[in-house]
């Protein structure tokens, strides 16, 4: 899958899993920052990503503290997603 | 005594904002469905996390805190609180084989979910309980806030109840014979003479205080009662009514043939001035529906009018003074509440 | 204002079927987690629970409950309901009078029977017969009916601090008037609900848990039945008391829906306000239960309220490392256990600890000791904020 298609099928993807209700996926850039300032998401929201991210592509993260170093942004998440899915 | 300053109610009825009880809102499949707000109050990045029972909760406090400020404490009542998320979870655990589960629903799920997401908003670090027993939650949080006003009187209580019809819970209360089979209109509901009820839902909150200043009611008595005998409860009531000597009693007769033996006692006898309306064809059946009828009772002192389709009789007495609310669970749980003008 | 006095205590946890099982068990360092045998999950053998090693059917047969929708929740908690009122002698006219209150608290109730919730809940046929037994408010009105209790029935849930506050509540009921004896505590069992909640919440250890060690990894769930009679002192009548219930208090953190501020705003508030009604200072508490759960996010911040509170902390100890985390019963459970460090004027000692978090450098009691202790806190901290501690002394 090209890079760009990725980015929008995870932005798609974390929109629907989290209910974003007032967020579209084209909104989200590829930099913002997802917890915090940026996106507003919060530390259980990272837990559910992790969940996203072993449904939709094969990769299991067992500890958050991992987590929170791919759950940076949109970029830092394809960039893993690329090297670590099995499906 | 608990005096009331504030209310506001989320229901199946106009009772959210702009009151209308007048233009009643009509069952639709054995289900009364909450008419919910835009929830405007609530910010949006808290609201996409909150299952109906959390967002009624919070919905219906927060015109109450808007207005208050950070009362001392949240007390709320619910008897299953956010069974959606709840089954939702519980529906993962199989789907998944107990594989890696999103922890959202879980949080939501449990019953005190509500008094703590109000907590969590109004940033109130005090007192903050969920009373969850079932049929009398609501009466529980009362009873509580009662106690707490005794002890301080000034400080003001955020008090309330919330319970939602979920398509889980409207299932498990229909398998075991709570609903009614055929399909009844609201105004139908108390003639049907068949067994089962219309599935409610709604949230209610009040801000409470011991003291009488800017209260446009007050709670003088709350009782509760756990039997089937229904000539111990006729007993009690009567003394009840004895103690609190009310011109209009709230009935929570559900047009459930099995439990209106609980309420055959109350046809008022002719010559005393006494009026009688009924209220779960405006709000359903669920565990916290008294507070629906407290709201209702609240909204009466005030001098609005009584939508005709509640009087189980001719009205005699309008101008009410002194309301008394009879309501029962299942026919297991019972309760009495007394509220009158301050 | 009169005092209220605890007559009597009835408990079952993963360490002992009574009060003097689980002292002993206290008392020589016994934990109680092990592997799970009562239920099929995916958990079982991967992880440890405490679990209560009676089988339904055993406690059915034991107390004669062969009707149908009867849960274990309700059984555990008739075991442990029989064992507090023999404790305090409270007759059968006691118990039906109406000045005689019953408060549960539980958060699981019989969502512990997941599978039939599950078939219930989403079925088109006929329900199983624990169509009413899934709720909170169930072992309540189970042992309301059983007793005949009379008087005032009601049921918490605050998460992990609602017996805290079933025995607060009680303690109201009686200062206000409106009873004259209350049996105050808590329930809960092992679920695979609670199991793959906490799972999700990455909270959960496969180890033994380690309450404020540095390298601790997550509780361990555990199950069990606890409940305390309080008895104001002018109806005492020359009957036995072990303790006086001084000071109670409950506030909430307002920060996070699963987890606890930095600096424990909740905690410290849920603390001093306990020792303000006991009208005590920190100085004086000899020891704290702890709600120590072994998650890395409760004993830090538990540490740093107590550190804000007491400076130099007292004994403390967390004795979820012997029973795991019993969730609604935890708080009228190690409520018991204060009661047994003050009656038998004596410390146990804490489980799995080797090495001190560097915030506070706390350490807890480790050695099974005499002590002379005269006022001990309990604390526990629940999801959504929820924050409540106790104080019993020896008056």
């Amino acid at each position: 899958m090209e890079k760009e298609a990725l980015k929008l099928q995870l932005k798609q993807q974390i929109v629907k899993f989290l209910n974003l209700v007032s967020t579209k996926p084209e909104d989200i850039k590829d930099d913002e920052p997802l917890f915090g300032d940026g996106l507003g998401l919060d530390s259980i929201d990272s837990l559910e990503l992790i969940v996203l991210l072993q449904r939709e592509y094969g990769i299991n993260i067992n500890d958050p503290k991992e987590g929170r170093k791919i759950l940076v942004d949109i970029n830092t998440m394809v960039d893993f997603i690329e090297k670590n899915r099995t499906k | 005594m608990l005096f009331i300053h504030d209310t506001s109610c989320i229901s199946p009825q106009l009772s959210f904002g702009d009151v209308d009880l007048q233009l009643l809102q009509p069952v639709v499949n054995r289900r009364l469905m909450a008419k919910e707000p835009d929830y405007k109050g609530i910010p949006p990045g808290i609201l996409r996390r909150m299952g109906k029972a959390v967002r009624m909760g919070v919905g219906a406090a927060v015109p109450l805190l808007q207005r208050a400020g950070i009362p001392e404490g949240i007390i709320l009542g619910t008897a299953i609180g956010g069974m959606e998320d709840c089954i939702k979870f519980l529906n993962q655990i199989i789907e998944y084989d107990e594989g890696m589960l999103t922890p959202g629903n879980f949080v939501q799920s449990t019953t005190n979910a509500v008094a703590a997401q109000i907590g969590l908003m109004n940033k109130n670090t005090g007192y903050n309980i969920t009373h969850v027993h079932r049929g009398l939650a609501f009466e529980m949080a009362l009873l509580d806030t009662f106690m707490k006003a005794e002890e301080q009187p000034d400080a003001l209580w955020l008090t309330g109840a919330v319970d939602e019809i979920s398509s889980y819970n409207y299932n498990i209360e229909r398998l075991g014979g709570w609903y009614k089979e055929e399909i009844v209109s609201n105004e139908d509901l108390y003639n049907s003479g068949t067994k089962g009820t219309l599935a409610g839902e709604g949230a209610a909150m009040f801000l409470l205080s011991g003291i009488k200043q800017n209260a446009f009611a007050k709670i003088v008595a709350v009782e509760t009662i756990h039997t089937d005998d229904a000539g111990f409860v006729a007993e009690r009531w009567n003394r009840f009514l004895e103690n609190n000597p009310s011109d209009l009693i709230i009935s929570g007769d559900n047009g459930d043939s099995r439990l209106n033996q609980y309420y055959a006692h109350l046809i008022p006898d002719p010559n005393n001035g006494t009026d009688l309306v009924r209220f779960k064809h405006l709000c359903g059946e669920y565990p916290t529906a008294s507070s629906f009828a407290t709201w209702l009772a609240c909204y009466i002192l005030q001098g609005q009018p009584v939508p005709g389709s509640l009087y189980q009789f001719p009205a005699k007495n309008p101008g009410y003074k002194s309301i008394s609310i009879i309501n029962n669970y299942k026919g297991q749980q019972h309760s009495f509440i007394n509220l009158s003008c301050p | 204002m009169s005092r209220i006095l605890v007559t009597g205590i009835g408990l079952v946890s993963a360490i002992g079927n009574n009060a003097a099982e689980n002292r002993k068990s206290l008392a020589e360092g016994h934990c109680g987690i092990s592997q799970l045998e009562g239920f099929p999950s995916r958990f079982a053998g991967i992880m440890p629970f405490g679990e209560i090693k009676i089988r339904n059917q055993q406690l059915i047969e034991k107390f004669g409950q062969h009707q149908a929708g009867v849960t274990r929740p309700c059984l555990l908690a008739l075991m442990a309901m029989e064992e507090a009122i023999a404790d305090a002698s409270v007759t059968n006219a006691e118990l039906s009078d109406f000045s005689t209150a019953l408060i549960n608290a539980t958060t699981v109730g019989g969502m512990c029977l997941t599978d039939e919730l599950f078939h219930d809940a989403n079925a088109a046929d006929e329900g199983s017969p624990y169509l009413s037994s899934y709720d909170c408010a169930d072992t309540a009105i189970f042992l309301q009916k059983h007793y005949r209790i009379g008087g005032i029935i009601n049921s918490i849930n605050t998460a992990c601090s609602s017996s805290a506050n079933s025995i607060a509540f009680g303690a109201a009921l009686i200062k206000s008037g409106r009873a004259k004896r209350v049996i105050a505590g808590g329930v809960d069992c092992l679920a695979k609900f609670t199991i793959n909640g906490f799972n999700s919440l990455h909270i959960l250890s496969n180890e033994l848990c380690r309450p404020f060690d540095i390298s601790r990894k997550g509780l361990n769930l555990g199950e069990a039945a606890a409940y305390l009679v309080l008895e104001p002192e002018e109806e005492l009548r020359g009957k036995k008391y072990y303790a006086e219930l001084t000071g109670y208090a409950n506030s909430n953190d307002a920060y996070h829906p699963s987890s606890l501020s930095d600096n424990g705003v909740g905690p410290y508030k849920s603390m001093m306000d306990a020792l303000e009604k006991a009208e005590l200072l920190p100085a004086q508490i000899d020891y704290i239960n702890a709600h120590g759960t072994g998650t890395e996010n409760n004993d830090a911040v538990e540490s740093i309220a107590m550190q804000r509170v007491f400076g130099t902390v007292p004994a403390f100890s967390s004795t979820k490392a012997n029973t795991g985390h019993t969730l609604g019963a935890a708080g009228s459970l190690e409520a018991a256990y204060c009661i047994l460090n003050l009656s038998n004027q004596e410390l146990y000692p804490a489980l799995q600890f080797e090495t001190a978090i560097p915030e506070t450098g706390y350490i807890p009691n480790l050695k099974f000791k005499p002590a002379e202790i005269k006022h001990v806190m309990s604390n526990s901290f629940g999801f959504g904020g929820n924050c409540t501690s106790l104080i019993f002394s020896l008056t």
